[in-house]
């Protein structure tokens, strides 16, 4: 079953609308000065943030609105934007919880960041150098990569209904910039069909 | 379903029945907001070809389409910018790693993705953000600095824009640590490819 049957199929069991038109979508949300914490989570506060910090204005997707999550995508900045090792290289888990369903339970993340190079998947390249080595990390000069997960099913993310990504670790070092949590897939958004 | 079965599956809907014999092609459209207006392809009329972009209208003509299966976004030296003008280059050399660029494509009167993130450290894709090892870099010898991709691959098929059917792009471009906008500048210009399956004119009758 491909991203398009599974979504398909859901919003089928729920009663949602299936004519939306199809497309490719990421959402993302910040959190800025995290600092030293044991837990993250995005998806949950979007309070004073801007355009460009997240693409919704609430935890859930809009009517007629859904998507599969294919990636999970974290980032951390320094203030003045260098790339740097989300949790500072501390081993953490992610989880997300769509409605009141763990759907990615605990699934370690470190191994994913471009400097460590063990990722998960084949694709995923041994890429990046510790800081101080080759050089500094500048905004413009990126020594490493910020960790990222395919997931090996499609979770579908419905209409209407609530979800959250939780970074979990022992006190981590997120620092004072920010972080970023993207989830990116194929989805649906609202189409009118006929005219107004 | 593939690229081809997308093509010719929203051909039938749209009632272009001539598509199906058309030459299948693989192809990609570009052009650079050189007015620092906020729209790509909008303004590609007045573009030099092929310095800035490649298409004379934001449309194309009767029986060529593009299926959208990559949108990727670079930069461009002005042409004001003496020896470096017209360089193509990655957009983290301008706006840093903490760069959001935030985009909507739209084809007709219809917006097809929407608010989608391209971040300046790479995209949320593991196959695109690999990315390309810079070696020898002139002014910081460091042999293991990436250049990002800044692209966002389709999941699933891809969008298709019609024959004589307008479209562009429209982003706003922000600094995703402070949240504040980014003014787009007209030195280090913002330019967007789309890349796919494309469909090419063919005339089965001599003429």
């Amino acid at each position: 079953m491909n991203q398009i049957t599974k979504l398909g199929y859901v919003d089928n069991k729920l009663g949602a609308p299936n004519d939306g038109q199809q497309t490719t979508r990421i959402l993302f949300n910040t959190i800025e000065a995290p600092g030293t914490t044991s837990t993250l989570v995005f998806f949950k506060n979007f309070q004073g943030l801007t355009n460009g910090q997240t693409n919704l204005t609430s935890n859930k997707l809009a009517t007629m609105e859904s998507m599969v999550i294919k990636t999970i995508m974290l980032t951390q900045f320094a203030t003045d934007g260098t790339l740097q090792n989300f949790g500072n290289r501390k081993q953490q888990t992610v989880s997300i919880i769509v409605g009141n369903q763990t759907v990615v339970k605990n699934l370690p993340i470190q191994f994913n960041t471009g400097e460590n190079g063990q990722a998960f998947d084949r694709l995923h390249t041994n890429a990046g150098a510790t800081i101080g080595i080759f050089g500094a990390n500048t905004p413009t000069k990126q020594i490493m990569m910020p960790i990222e997960i395919r997931l090996l099913t499609d979770i579908v993310i419905p209409p209407q209904v609530e979800f959250e990504v939780r970074v979990e670790s022992t006190q981590a070092d997120y620092g004072t910039g920010a972080v970023v949590c993207a989830l990116s897939g194929y989805g649906k958004i609202f189409s009118a069909g006929n005219t107004f | 379903m593939t690229a081809q079965d997308k093509i010719l599956y929203v051909a039938n809907k749209l009632g272009l029945t001539s598509l199906q014999n058309m030459q299948a092609s693989t192809g990609a459209v570009y052009d650079v907001d050189t007015e620092a207006s906020g729209q790509i392809f909008s303004n590609a009329t007045r573009h030099v070809n092929p310095s800035v972009a490649n298409i004379a209208d934001n449309q194309f003509e009767v029986n060529e389409a593009l299926l959208i299966e990559t949108v990727g976004f670079y930069g461009r030296i002005a042409d004001s910018q003496g020896t470096l003008a017209g360089f193509v280059n990655n957009l983290q050399t301008t706006y840093g790693s903490n760069f959001v660029i935030v985009y909507d494509i739209i084809i007709g009167n219809k917006r097809v993705q929407k608010d989608t993130p391209v971040f300046g450290s790479g995209s949320p894709y593991c196959f695109a953000t690999n990315a390309i090892r810079l070696t020898n870099f002139e002014e910081d010898p460091n042999d293991l600095v990436f250049a990002p991709r800044h692209q966002v691959y389709s999941e699933a098929v891809g969008i298709l824009i019609p024959p004589q059917v307008q479209f562009y792009v429209e982003y706003r471009l922000f600094n995703v640590v402070t949240g504040a906008q980014i003014p787009i500048s007209v030195d280090a210009q913002i330019g967007c490819y789309l890349y796919g399956t494309k469909v090419l004119l063919n005339f089965n009758t001599s003429i």
